[in-house]
């Protein structure tokens, strides 16, 4: 419910791994993938999506309906999840989960500068973050970036984009505003952890995390052959790279990957870097990276059972979810064979 | 929880004329910590269970022994009473 009083890790824990117990595994996604969207969503809503698919069902339908429904889950589970929580362990969960506030802010941001549909700019916002729904729905009836700014005032948002919104109002480009934001969040996920045993082993989850990222982002700009540097979109905070070393290895895929696996992600992450140097794409190497931050969540979650670490795991495992079943549904839209769509998985 | 057992200690070390001495002072004694330490584990487990509980209700047997078993811890330190 809040930071205030002590911490319940038995109880959410508990919950938690219920509810992981429902998630898909490869049995259902062996089906899922032979499924048309319309059965996609029957199967869906034989699930734990019941709820979902039957509230959206009448206004929407085929992939949107999926899309909204494994949106509005998500924002559902997680938001359980804040709700479970109290004291230390709802401080650590929040840090994880403020990334979705940080989508929402964008989205609108976005959505204002673009003029689209209050509506439409509904339907994609993540309702998973520490944004209640109050803030939300003034962030949506916001007809200007700069009433954005004010609504955000209180929360960690609230300054960097004050700063960043002179630089808006100079360029008219929204880079900075989104920045703002991607750098208040990353800052607040990694700031003043300490603590015991567990959290310094999330911590280097989470430090895990943003290295991905960073040799995600390089890779990406490099493929891309724009003339952009990718000191520039680097995030602080990891320990694997610096602003140098990304800019170097970002040019070349194998050294990076090399790298990775001499560093001190090797040891825990053997099979999964395995596979990351088989990886000959972009795509097989941010899966590859995917799964291996879920490897590793996982066995944080078995080290330290009665910690926040099982409960980021599930978090993990739940986002990987969506993003599979989201996979499939476009996929097969889009006329993709099993083959191709199974290659777009990530199942541990 | 902590503070009560050194508050515990406390009282136990400031009575003085040797109340700790008398046999069935020191078992009762006894039998008190031991109820705290069960006390104490069967909050976690306790919560764990509500939780447990509140995902599939059908796991409200399993919930409520594996809550109560450390009382097993009571009724041990309870036979010191009778040796004594």
């Amino acid at each position: 419910m809040s930071a205030a009083g002590s911490s319940n890790p038995e109880y959410v824990v508990a919950r938690v791994r219920a509810r992981r117990g429902s998630l898909y595994g490869d049995e259902e996604y062996r089906k899922l993938v032979r499924m048309s969207p319309p059965e996609i969503a029957r199967f869906m809503e034989e699930s734990t999506y019941e709820a979902e698919i039957n509230a959206l069902g009448s206004r929407h339908g085929g992939v949107d309906l999926i899309e909204y429904a494994l949106n509005a889950n998500l924002a559902d589970q997680f938001e359980a999840i804040l709700d479970w929580s109290e004291g230390r362990v709802y401080d650590l969960v929040v840090r994880y989960l403020r990334k979705f506030d940080a989508w929402n802010v964008k989205t609108v941001i976005r959505g204002i500068y673009t003029d689209a549909d209050t509506e439409d700019v509904e339907v994609d916002l993540i309702r998973a973050g520490s944004f209640d729904d109050r803030r939300i729905q003034r962030l949506l009836e916001a007809d200007s970036i700069e009433a954005v700014v004010e609504i955000l005032e209180d929360t960690i948002y609230g300054e960097p984009l004050e700063a960043a919104y002179a630089d808006f109002q100079e360029a008219d480009v929204l880079v900075p505003l989104e920045n703002a934001v991607d750098r208040a969040f990353y800052d607040h996920l990694l700031g003043s952890l300490g603590g015991d045993e567990p959290t310094r082993q999330y911590e280097r989850f989470l430090k895990a995390e943003v290295d991905f990222r960073n040799a995600r982002n390089a890779l990406r700009l490099a493929r891309s052959g724009a003339d952009l540097d990718p000191a520039d979109y680097f995030i602080e905070g990891g320990e694997l790279f610096d602003r140098a070393t990304l800019s170097r290895l970002a040019a070349n895929l194998d050294e990076l990957v090399t790298y990775i696996a001499d560093s001190t992600y090797g040891d825990d992450l053997g099979d999964a870097l395995r596979e990351l140097e088989e990886a000959d794409s972009l795509i097989a190497f941010e899966h590859a990276t995917d799964a291996a931050l879920l490897t590793y969540g996982d066995r944080l979650g078995t080290i330290h059972p009665v910690s926040v670490t099982p409960i980021i795991s599930y978090i993990l495992a739940k986002e990987r979810e969506v993003e599979n079943i989201r996979a499939i549904a476009r996929g097969k839209e889009a006329g993709l064979g099993s083959d191709e769509i199974e290659s777009e998985l990530v199942i541990q | 929880m902590l503070e009560a057992i050194s508050e515990f200690g406390n009282v136990a070390q400031s009575s003085t004329g040797g109340t700790l001495t008398d046999p069935s002072a020191a078992a009762a004694l006894a039998v008190g910590l031991a109820a705290l330490g069960a006390g104490y584990a069967e909050r976690g487990i306790g919560s764990a269970a509500v939780g447990a509980m509140a995902e599939d209700e059908s796991l409200f047997v399993n919930g409520l022994i594996l809550t109560v078993l450390p009382e097993t811890i009571v009724i041990l330190a309870l036979v010191v009473v009778f040796i004594v």
